[in-house]
């Protein structure tokens, strides 16, 4: 309360000042000069977003006499850089806070502190026609080392570049060898891919995680055997799309690490080898890094054709979950879904079924995990209504387990990485840190790689049988999938706050369709496994 | 002749007038300084700021798109506190008040407040206890769970950089889950959590 009131005091000094200016110096220009300076600009420069801002001009001024030196008002680099401004009037010191950084400005000197740290100006700081007045050079020389964007000023043509999104692919280039070619995807970190082969001669590359510049890998003329290359970015993931030819016998995806520390370069290498005859590429599996590092006996264990399916319908007892306008439940709903589900896995695919509760009743996360693990299922198929704060939103996904995301499972992460299991002597402290994300990803659920995969063909499946939005194959932090010894995935078959799928859900030909797809998912994810197996 | 009458003319009209002009800036400057003195006191903020005045800083509030899509910004005024932990109580129930943009969809339950904030320097961790509706009130969903967890802790992280983890409470004690899918006992990466 006491704060508005100070805040109203002076917006009413300002507004008297404002006022003011108009009367005294009147020839000025009339209405509220809003960005600075009333005066003709010197020079404007081209400001180009990345980010999906339009283009724009801004205006320079040479405010220090006898200097050629360009500024742009404070107002404008905050606007620029999306900064947070804070102007201490008595100090005449500004403060603008851009990305993680903290900038400190004092009018009339040329040091500017970057996160407490002096850093010096060829000219001061000024403060002119009511502006706090900033050097060009602030942007090349301070801001763009200092900052993670990439800001590119050129300062001839007077063009400032802003280039925020981060791209994590950042380069393709091929090799030609004698045994065939290889595509190379430079990344700046380890991430996660899936490798779908099932049309003859495309390769469809999925990256999770992943963001590149489309334009950048759409190339009409390949080399060697590649025939031509299709990127596509969606919100979370960036896909690769491989035309191959037709003498390219087999294929084979592989990360490679080069150099230390902070010049490690991290690729991706899809390699095509050539063939006698024609042939068409096989299946190959992402998950082979993994698999490596899998001992022996888990391997063997996973291998086996499925034996039993563990089922768990989420929520129930006093955890309704999403509760519906109609007021149905979603645990009830989860229920009957998995009790369908049961039945046709029986039938389809003669295996054996662990439910994690069979009826109206509370089972915490973990003892879910612990029945399914105890009992040695082979999969896992966690059962979900989605729900939101608003009706629009609806479809099906469906998800697997993502990389750390508290302090703690950070923490196990970097112990993992020192424990001897992963020991490897060569590895400083700094690498190791770099390595944590991924290895961490192998110690909580060694079949990531496999419950992507089971993920994206039970999505596949869903959308053959569903006539709702399908939102895809996503990674999260589920609790109920932490701890699972197997390949696990959890459904979310529509909304329960979307009226229309409400109604749906509650209708058994909808639900059956809902199963159909599971099932087939389960069964070409045996399919796959089986063949694999046979080679 | 006449020319050399002319000038002299000239010269005494451009007189007056300027005699005139004088009279009136000394009036203008006399008004200035006795109407208007005190208001001037204290140095006005440099226009442009001056829309963001010293008392109140701009933050970035994380909403959701109306379908649980994608985290959308938006920027809000807010007065400035004295201190992390303050200001982070006055964004967080800037955030819980809901966007200003009908096109985006505040993932906070109904009546949610926050009750105290603690700051760990140590730890870098962030302590938020809300009061009970965090829970109470949930609608429930992953996707609704999701948002309410990211879009506070993508607007903390925006806007308190020195915050790296961020452990909910709720009415002073750790809680398992909001609603029943994301594990929020522990505190929570900020970084990760994007």
């Amino acid at each position: 309360m006491i704060g508005f009131g100070r805040r109203e005091q002076y917006r009413a000094a300002a507004v008297a000042a404002a006022v003011l200016l108009m009367c005294v110096a009147a020839p000025a220009g009339g209405g509220p000069a809003v960005p600075p300076a009333a005066d003709e600009p010197d020079a404007t420069i081209g400001v180009v977003y990345a980010d999906g801002r339009p283009t724009e001009d801004v205006a320079l001024f040479r405010v220090e006499e006898g200097s050629d030196e360009l500024f742009l008002s404070a107002y404008h680099v905050a606007r620029i850089f999306k900064a947070t401004k804070f102007w201490n009037p008595g100090a005449r010191k500004l403060v603008l806070r851009i990305g993680i950084r903290r900038y400190l400005f004092t009018v009339d000197t040329r040091v500017v502190l970057v996160d407490n740290e002096p850093v010096l100006l060829r000219v001061p700081v000024k403060y002119e026609q009511g502006s706090v007045m900033i050097p060009l050079e602030f942007i090349s020389e301070v801001l763009a080392p200092s900052s993670r964007e990439d800001i590119e000023l050129d300062e001839e043509r007077l063009v400032l570049t802003i280039g925020s999104p981060d791209y994590n692919i950042t380069h393709i280039a091929f090799e030609e060898g004698d045994e065939g070619t290889r595509a190379v995807l430079t990344l700046t970190e380890e991430l996660l891919y899936h490798v779908d082969s099932e049309t003859p001669g495309l390769l469809r590359l999925k990256i999770y995680g992943g963001s590149l510049n489309s334009l950048l890998f759409t190339i009409p003329q390949g080399e060697g055997l590649f025939n031509r290359v299709r990127a596509e970015q969606t919100e979370h993931d960036a896909y690769l799309f491989f035309d191959v030819k037709r003498s390219a016998a087999r294929f084979r995806v592989e990360f490679e690490t080069d150099g230390e520390g902070r010049d490690v370069v991290r690729r991706l290498v899809i390699f095509l080898e050539k063939g006698e005859l024609p042939e068409i590429p096989e299946v190959d599996y992402a998950g082979k890094r993994m698999l490596e590092i899998l001992d022996e006996d888990a391997r063997q264990r996973w291998r086996e054709p499925l034996q039993r399916i563990a089922i768990d319908p989420g929520h129930g007892g006093i955890d309704n979950g999403k509760v519906g306008r109609s007021g149905v439940k979603e645990k009830d709903i989860n229920l009957e879904i998995a009790m369908l589900l049961q039945e046709r896995l029986l039938d389809a695919l003669s295996v054996d079924i662990v439910m994690t509760r069979i009826e109206d009743e509370l089972v915490p996360l973990e003892r879910r995990a612990e029945i399914a693990n105890a009992e040695g299922a082979d999969l896992f198929i966690s059962i979900h209504c989605n729900g939101w704060f608003h009706p629009d939103a609806g479809g099906f996904e469906t998800f697997f387990l993502s990389p750390a995301r508290t302090e703690d499972e950070s923490r196990l992460a970097r112990e993992e990485n020192e424990s001897t299991r992963f020991e490897n002597p060569g590895l400083s402290a700094e690498e190791a840190d770099d390595l944590d994300f991924i290895l961490w990803d192998m110690v909580q659920n060694e079949f990531i790689t496999e419950s992507s995969e089971l993920a994206e063909l039970i999505q596949q499946e869903l959308s053959e049988v569903l006539d709702i939005r399908n939102r895809g194959v996503k990674q999260a932090g589920f609790k109920v999938l932490k701890g699972i010894q197997m390949p696990a995935v959890l459904v979310e078959v529509a909304f329960l706050s979307n009226n229309e799928e409400e109604r749906l859900l509650q209708d058994t030909d909808f639900q059956q369709r809902i199963v159909q797809g599971i099932v087939e998912g389960i069964r070409r994810f045996q399919n796959r496994y089986s063949t694999a197996r046979g080679e | 002749m006449q020319r050399g009458r002319e000038e002299v003319i000239r010269t005494n009209l451009g007189r007056k007038i300027i005699i005139v002009l004088i009279a009136v800036v000394a009036v203008a400057l006399i008004v200035y300084f006795l109407v208007m003195r005190p208001a001037m006191k204290r140095e006005k903020a440099p226009v442009g700021i001056e829309e963001v005045p010293e008392e109140t800083r701009s933050v970035t509030l994380y909403f959701a798109g109306p379908e649980a899509d994608k985290l959308v910004p938006e920027t809000h005024e807010i007065a400035v506190e004295e201190g992390l932990e303050a200001q982070v109580r006055a964004v967080i129930a800037e955030l819980a008040r809901g966007p200003a943009d009908r096109d985006k969809v505040s993932s906070i339950p109904d009546g949610v407040q926050i009750l105290q904030t603690f700051w760990v320097e140590d730890t870098q961790t962030l302590y938020l206890d809300f009061n009970r509706a965090l829970i109470t009130n949930h609608p429930g969903g992953s996707a609704g769970e999701y948002y309410t967890i990211s879009t506070i802790i993508r607007t903390i992280g925006d806007n308190f950089p020195q915050v790296r983890y961020v452990q909910f409470l709720v009415a002073g004690y750790p809680i398992e889950t909001i609603a029943g899918h994301y594990a929020v006992d522990k505190p929570l990466d900020v970084l990760r959590w994007r």
